[in-house]
């Protein structure tokens, strides 16, 4: 197979057994690979009986056909299993070095079953895997424990995903950690790591992902490269990360503040990225083959921090706006604190939020918290929460459960800011309405990777191709939840190649770049079609998990208007956004489902 | 009666408006930096024109059509084509959108603009309040 090492590696935890199999052809070539080949897999062993934390419950990692090519941005790979934060289909991807240093192992993937009866971790390197006791790991944050398993397989080159506190206190809000600081952070695929006792991943290879046409696909590399050079997205990024858009995203209204409950409040544009590069920055990273390089290593002189993974504009928000500190240096040590133990920012910021939010409101007490007094603005607590939420202590113990789950428990499940129990990201649907339709269909809940509106509609893409063009980012109208729909399974595609999708070559481009590393033959419109395949296959495995089409909704707090700001007054349509996105998808109005007619 | 876009009498309309915009003032108050926007030909605009505007803290001066590049430096350049500009200055186009889907072709600081986005918007959105004559 052309473009694929051709193998996964299983890992039976329960025996300590370990084995090779072909990758499968036939949902290869329908489902292309990553998580798209991972939902297919797993369609097969998942249901709703399956305890997310159990034995039973699956971990697959798997990596895209481009990964570890030279096309760039194709540095990604895919974490996927029952979430134990939302029950559904849950799916984390990270950049870095991981995906392509499998690759260069032998392998396309890695699939978990079973637990072990005490902490392990793996190695693959130069085709050869083994389970090693971890018992001397356990405890250690990430740095460290990336750190010792380099020195252990005597491969300085040597890449790692792991887990950190939260993870093995299986936190349902724990990410999986690689190359450092990067993270396939979302829906708690850390806490499953954890429940299996595997502390870690290490590989390391000298392999190369053999390619039909190596020549006409290094032509092909070569032109994209030369497009993102001087593309004006490409070096906003490259200059100020990610984070670069934080004063935009608040001239927009985009930016959630206090909980997404203001649109607009001056000190929050003191998180601006441009400072952050001006006043906290060390340097940038880059993922495999990336001429971009968004990632920040930054310093907090205040908090000793002298060297920092990140903050990302997610971070920003969701550990800064959200929680009314506007302090960069206390947000960059709040993320290092999430990094060293393993937690997903988004999902940890939002909760505290809520913590915040029902204090205001009376409706938590120190009574509940264990004498803690959780406001709005208050640094230091949050450094306290993110401790007590790695290890499980207190009240950490309850915010270890996520958002939804606080709401539910204070009795306002309506203040709960999530879909599908997964925490919102940073881009507020008011603000661009298509994000809307983008969160509430997300295979995975709440998720900004699922089709990126902000993005289009800021005329960020070279999509037109397959239909895809930038709009007015407020319009509540059937074509644009068409468009959120397309965007949607474009996303779902990405992350099945396992691409980023902060690099977007003109489609021609990409299909070419497919047809050269693989012998196939496909279109723009086979590629689309697959990605709605892939959708569709995420879809069906939700609804065998017990979701619904009443689970196709955005959280009450998003329909109210904001007051001020570049978004004021807008509220998505529902009715009319999702009315689009099923005729897109060919989805039954009444039920939400897929057609039967449309083969797995 | 409607002004012609881009002429003399327009440019000192602008700058004008500028300076008596308190919305404007707000936005731009820390901003620092004079401006050349380069007016390139489409099918409804028959050359390039370069209009030169100094911007400090909130104020407008010397606004003026430039013969060439050469003849004024200037801390950002801002360029597209006629129709690109009118669809900004009608709405039709947020002005950072534009910027950073590669309609308007930006030379200068990223910084100041991703730094005070809301100074560019406003500069734009005193322009969009001319009543103007784009000849077709």
């Amino acid at each position: 197979m052309h473009g694929y090492m051709g193998r996964i590696l299983h890992v039976d935890l329960n025996r300590g057994r370990l084995w090779d199999e072909a990758l499968n052809e036939e949902y290869t070539r329908s489902y292309v690979g990553g998580s798209g080949l991972a939902a297919r897999c797993l369609y097969d062993v998942l249901d709703a009986h399956t305890d997310p934390l159990g034995p039973d419950n699956t971990l697959l990692f798997l990596t895209g056909p481009l990964v570890g090519t030279s096309m760039t941005s194709a540095g990604r790979y895919s974490a996927c299993a029952r979430s134990p934060l939302t029950g559904i289909w849950g799916e984390a991807n990270s950049g870095g070095f991981f995906g392509p240093e499998l690759r260069y192992a032998g392998y396309d993937g890695v699939w978990f079953t079973g637990a072990s009866d005490h902490p392990v971790w793996l190695s693959v390197v130069e085709g050869k895997a083994d389970l090693h006791d971890a018992g001397d790991l356990w405890g250690s944050d990430i740095y460290i424990t990336q750190t010792r398993l380099r020195e252990s397989l005597g491969e300085a080159k040597a890449r790692m995903a792991c887990i950190g506190l939260a993870g093995e206190h299986r936190v349902k809000l724990a990410g999986i950690a690689n190359d450092h600081g990067r993270f396939a952070a979302r829906t708690g695929m850390g806490a499953v790591m954890g429940s299996k006792n595997l502390k870690a991943i290490a590989v390391r290879g000298k392999g190369k992902v053999p390619l039909f046409a190596p020549d006409e696909f290094r032509i092909i590399t070569n032109q994209v490269l030369a497009l993102f050079k001087e593309d004006m997205p490409s070096k906003s990024l490259r200059e100020f990360g990610t984070a670069g858009y934080v004063n935009v995203g608040h001239m927009f209204g985009d930016l959630p503040i206090r909980y997404f409950q203001l649109g607009e409040h001056a000190p929050a544009d003191a998180l601006s990225g441009v400072d952050m590069t001006e006043k906290f920055l060390r340097r940038n990273t880059a993922c495999h083959k990336c001429i971009i390089a968004c990632g920040r290593e930054t310093r907090s002189p205040a908090y000793n921090d002298d060297k920092v993974d990140g903050p990302e504009y997610e971070t920003i928000g969701a550990l800064g706006s959200v929680l009314m500190i506007f302090d960069l240096e206390a947000v960059i040590h709040a993320g290092h604190l999430c990094n060293l133990y393993g937690m997903d920012t988004i999902s940890l910021g939002v909760t505290i939020g809520l913590a915040c939010e029902l204090f205001e409101r009376g409706l938590l007490t120190p009574a509940d918290t264990g004498g803690l007094e959780i406001r709005y603005g208050d640094a230091e607590m949050v450094f306290r929460l993110i401790e007590l939420t790695a290890r499980r202590e207190g009240f950490g113990a309850v915010l270890a459960e996520g958002n939804a789950a606080l709401a539910e428990r204070a009795g306002v499940p309506e203040l709960s800011v999530t879909v599908n129990r997964l925490e919102v990201p940073m881009h507020d649907p008011r603000a661009y309405v298509g994000m809307a339709v983008t969160y509430a269909l997300s295979p995975r809940g709440a998720c900004h990777m699922e089709g990126n509106m902000y993005d289009l509609d800021m005329g960020q893409s070279n999509l037109e191709d397959v239909g895809l063009v930038m709009g007015n980012r407020h319009e509540n109208s059937i074509e644009k939840g068409r468009t959120a729909a397309r965007l949607q399974a474009w996303r779902n595609l990405y992350n099945s190649l396992t691409l980023c999708e902060f690099e977007n070559p003109p489609v021609p481009l990409l299909v070419g770049a497919i047809n050269a590393a693989t012998g196939w033959n496909v279109t723009g419109d086979d590629l689309m079609n697959a990605g709605k395949r892939i959708v569709n296959i995420k879809r069906r495995l939700n609804f065998k998990l017990g979701m619904t089409r009443a689970d196709d909704r955005l959280p009450e707090l998003l329909l109210k208007p904001l007051e001020k700001g570049g978004s004021a007054g807008i509220v998505p349509d529902m009715p009319t956004l999702l009315a689009g996105a099923y005729a897109e998808f060919g989805w039954d109005p009444e039920t939400g489902s897929p057609p039967e007619d449309i083969p797995l | 009666m409607a002004i012609k876009f881009p002429s003399e009498e327009w440019i000192k309309e602008w700058e004008n408006r500028l300076n008596t915009s308190e919305s404007y003032a707000q936005a731009a108050a820390n901003w620092e930096g004079d401006n050349i926007i380069v007016i390139l030909p489409d099918e409804n605009y028959t050359q390039t024109t370069y209009i030169y505007i100094n911007l400090q803290h909130g104020k407008a001066s010397d606004a003026c059509f430039l013969k060439s590049l050469d003849e004024k430096k200037a801390l950002f350049t801002s360029t597209a084509p006629f129709g690109t500009w009118r669809k900004v200055l009608e709405g039709r186009i947020d002005v950072i959108q534009a910027m950073f889907s590669n309609k308007i072709r930006l030379i200068g600081s990223m910084a100041a603009i991703q730094r005070q986005p809301k100074a560019t918007y406003e500069l734009v959105k005193v322009a969009g309040t001319i009543d103007t004559d784009y000849g077709s």
